[in-house]
């Protein structure tokens, strides 16, 4: 503010016709900071509104999608896992005992819905046979972004005790990709209430 | 009721078709026939004695042949009766029963892709229990269990 008057038109960029103001063409041999530095005081009034909305709207999109937005996405998310309502074998007794008033695995936001694309997560519970495979493909391909699988049960695992069996697919994950593995013949509801927990913290360290 | 006589009733239809008729537990018997007379003896039996409805069909591997057994219940006669005929292992073939009772249609298509009995002329030949294309007869004696990797391989149709 102290400057004489005589430097002032010297210190205003020129922006020529064409170029933007926020994104000068770069000088050769000049480092670029990661958000262009605006000369604040030189600027009109009328060009002041644009150049700081550019400035802190990249500043808000870059940190608020980390910060923000993700954070509460995958806070929604993991509150809110709806599995998909079927049953492959005794697993899913377990299964649905793990929604009843007991275990009520309710409160943890996991409500089964019975279309594929009102759900979040395929709970696949039972001894996948190669006749249901391609089914299976087909359930888990028509839910929508994201979505995870957990594999409940030593079957739906890696065969179980019908590993070597003629109709058996050796492990779920031989078709499609598995996030959480839940150890047992079956599986108790705790356990699979401990499965949807460990996808839950797997979801909260999701990044994209 | 009275016992039925199945020689008396059956002799005429198949004459030397018919192999045998022996006793067997909780049952009006057991019949042997061979594989030709197959749809003489379905029809014989369904309308002349009575046997309406065919409980199962299945099929057993013996190593050195096959045998296609049939269960049929009478709701008059409150009894099973039992039908059975050999089959040779190289040529497993045996007239389907589907015309003449309708419920052969998925007995026959279990037997065929789990022992490997052929049934001529039926109407839906596919697989029932296990995939499309798969290419064993698993409850065949001869059939070894695979590792997964192999099997999987094998049926790579999904």
């Amino acid at each position: 503010m102290s400057a004489p008057a005589s430097s002032a038109p010297a210190t205003r960029p020129v922006v020529p016709p064409g170029a933007t103001l926020e994104s000068p063409a770069p000088l050769p041999m000049v480092d670029q900071p990661a958000v262009p530095f605006i000369e604040i005081e030189t600027l009109r009034s009328k060009e002041f509104i644009p150049a700081a909305k550019e400035a802190l709207g990249s500043l808000i999109v870059e940190q608020g999608q980390t910060k923000v937005v993700r954070p509460v996405f995958n806070w929604a998310g993991r509150n809110s896992l709806f599995p998909l309502h079927w049953g492959l074998a005794c697993c899913a007794i377990e299964f649905a005992a793990a929604f009843g008033a007991r275990w009520d695995a309710e409160r943890f936001g996991v409500v089964p819905r019975s279309s594929p694309r009102q759900c979040d997560v395929m709970i696949v519970n039972g001894t996948v046979t190669w006749k249901v495979a391609h089914k299976l493909i087909t359930l888990y391909e028509q839910m929508p972004e994201p979505k995870w699988v957990i594999a409940m049960g030593n079957c739906a695992t890696g065969g179980g005790p019908f590993r070597t069996a003629y109709s058996v697919v050796p492990g779920v994950d031989k078709l499609v990709p598995v996030d959480v593995y839940i150890a047992g013949c079956p599986p108790r509801p705790e356990a699979m209430l401990d499965g949807i927990l460990e996808l839950e913290k797997l979801i909260r360290e999701r990044k994209e | 009721m009275e016992p039925v006589d199945l020689t008396a009733a059956l002799g005429p239809v198949l004459g030397d078709r018919l192999l045998g008729v022996e006793a067997f537990p909780r049952s009006a018997g057991r019949i042997r026939f061979e594989r030709s007379g197959a749809l003489d003896l379905f029809r014989a039996v369904r309308d002349s004695l009575g046997f309406r409805h065919l409980s199962m069909v299945g099929g057993i591997d013996w190593t050195d042949h096959r045998e296609v057994f049939y269960v049929v219940w009478s709701d008059d006669r409150r009894e099973y009766l039992f039908l059975s005929t050999d089959v040779p292992a190289d040529d497993p073939h045996v007239e389907s029963a589907s015309g003449i009772w309708p419920s052969a249609n998925w007995h026959e298509r279990e037997a065929w892709e789990l022992v490997g009995i052929e049934f001529d002329h039926h109407p839906d030949l596919r697989h029932l229990l296990t995939p499309d294309g798969y290419e064993f007869r698993p409850l065949l004696r001869s059939f070894k269990l695979h590792e997964p990797e192999e099997l999987e391989v094998k049926t790579r149709h999904v």
